[in-house]
């Protein structure tokens, strides 16, 4: 053992800050590393759809009649889904009556729509749709403002969302059908995840919390990120919460279908006020 | 491989071997965070861009990098210099850490103590390069006290270490670097040809790197 194991020696003034700040010029924070490669978010749509309508060829007849959600069966899902894209059809024809349409109750003549007819019809009815929707955004500015089932957002904020709706049913499909559960590429996760961040404020003041708390959410694995958000408002002082948690899981969480019981969680900070957090996450879902 | 969903359409009804080929579930790298760990937490953190981690481990066990590193380099500022690149490079590249592998606090004092002994390598040739180089000019200038205890303290390493070569070996280097011979001059000297002079200096390079690497990464 050295003299400097027995006594080890105060750390010299200053290294700690030039050496932070050293660490900060070789990376950002927030930065995730291996970092994904950037995509759009029309291209993130379209790996979406293609994912999903991947699933839909493998799926046979008596996984069609499989009931999966609100009362539907994967056929009425896929019809719910084909309801969607008209609506977006609709929307980015400037269509005022879709702007505060209720994400299902708008859609449900299109789901209830499919009972009976061939499976094959139902699938290529979506395909069909979901191009259409591709093909109206290819040209279009992702800037523009778009409205839509009470969304006020960017297309290319809308369009993250449609892949997110369409990861989250397909993943339905999949549990139905009894198949394992997929994960989207790294870069369309990272658009996920920037979204779901972005958003959380919003969800937080829709469900009404009301203390003010400075969140630092920490999503793990490909696609994740750092972000600080602040959530809430009100006099009381502010509450500084870290939220680590695996992004898939998180985007699990914002499309409501698992709840943070089921997240591997590691919460540092004032836990309810992160509890009351993560259940505002959870609200973001359209279903 | 994913086949074309036209393809896919005409198939019958696929096998649950077909499914899982062409239906996988998105095989991802194991989240850290299923390890399971304090450092695993940490390493996942910082994989995701989460500064607060990189402080947290900063306060932990910068004290460890900065001893591992003043342990070889006896210098106080090469040591903080150490210290700097080792923190630099966690945050730079934190998925070169595999928890699994082992602690944090070892992988952290590791890399100080190769850090520190590259610092000692390029300063060994560094200063065997001032050496030939003074031999060579008429007054060199004169170099500052901390610089003349370090060249010395490097010098008188590097001398030890050439004892411990193959005779061979030892002669070549020290009418090499000692008496400042060309490979020409060595090879007329010990009476070999002039490859044969060149081959045996670099072995001998090699073997004195060797032994020096050995002697500072022994623990003191």
């Amino acid at each position: 053992m050295t003299a400097a194991d027995r006594d080890p020696p105060a750390l010299p003034p200053g290294l700690r800050e030039r050496v932070l700040a050293a660490s900060l010029r070789a990376r950002a924070v927030g930065r995730p590393v291996p970092d994904a490669p950037e995509i759009s978010a029309a291209e993130a749509y379209r790996r979406a759809a293609g994912a999903f309508y991947e699933v839909l060829c493998f799926l046979g007849d008596l996984d069609w009649r499989t009931p999966v959600l609100r009362g539907l069966d994967v056929q009425g899902l896929v019809g719910h889904l084909i309801g969607v894209e008209d609506d977006v059809r609709r929307c980015l024809s400037g269509a005022p009556e879709v702007a505060d349409a209720s994400h299902v109750e708008s859609t449900q003549a299109a789901a209830i729509g499919q009972a009976g007819r061939p499976p094959a019809l139902t699938r290529a009815d979506w395909r069909r749709a979901a191009d259409c929707t591709l093909h109206l955004v290819r040209s279009a500015d992702p800037g523009t403002q778009v409205a839509m089932h009470g969304m006020r957002l960017s297309l290319g904020a809308l369009l993250v969302v449609r892949a997110f709706e369409l990861w989250i049913h397909e993943n339905d499909i999949r549990k139905a059908a009894g198949w394992a559960a997929s994960v989207p590429d790294a870069s369309t996760l990272r658009l996920m995840t920037e979204l779901a961040a972005r958003l959380l404020p919003h969800a937080a003041a829709r469900v009404g919390v009301a203390e003010r708390v400075d969140v630092r959410l920490v999503l793990t694995g490909p696609g994740g990120g750092t972000w600080d958000v602040t959530v809430g408002g009100g006099a009381a002082a502010p509450a500084a919460v870290s939220i680590v948690t695996d992004a898939v899981g998180f985007c699990r969480l914002v499309g409501n279908r698992v709840t943070p019981a089921d997240l591997d969680l590691h919460v540092t900070g004032d836990s309810g006020r992160a509890a009351a957090v993560l259940a505002a996450a959870s609200t973001l879902a359209l279903d | 491989m994913i086949a074309t969903p036209s393809r896919l359409c005409l198939e019958d009804r696929p096998t649950a071997q077909a499914i899982s080929e062409h239906c996988p579930a998105t095989v991802r790298r194991a989240s850290v965070l299923g390890v399971g760990g304090t450092d695993a937490v940490l390493a996942a953190r910082l994989a995701a861009g989460d500064d607060h981690a990189l402080e947290e481990i900063f306060d932990a066990l910068a004290r460890v990098v900065y001893c591992s590193a003043l342990r070889v380099l006896g210098d106080d500022s090469a040591a903080q210099d150490v210290v700097q690149d080792v923190f630099v490079e966690l945050w730079a590249h934190p998925d070169r850490y595999d928890p699994v592998a082992g602690t944090l606090r070892t992988y952290l004092a590791v890399l100080a103590r190769h850090r520190a002994v590259d610092m000692v390598r390029s300063e060994l040739r560094r200063v065997a390069r001032q050496e030939r180089s003074y031999r060579l000019m008429p007054a060199p200038p004169s170099a500052g006290a901390g610089d003349k205890v370090m060249a010395a303290e490097t010098a008188s390493l590097v001398r030890a270490a050439v004892q411990l070569l193959p005779a061979s070996q030892r002669h070549v280097i020290e009418l090499a670097y000692y008496q400042g011979l060309t490979y020409r001059e060595v090879a007329h000297a010990v009476g070999i040809p002039e490859g044969t002079a060149k081959s045996r200096l670099r072995l001998a390079l090699a073997k004195l790197e060797e032994i020096l690497d050995r002697q500072l990464l022994e623990p003191s």
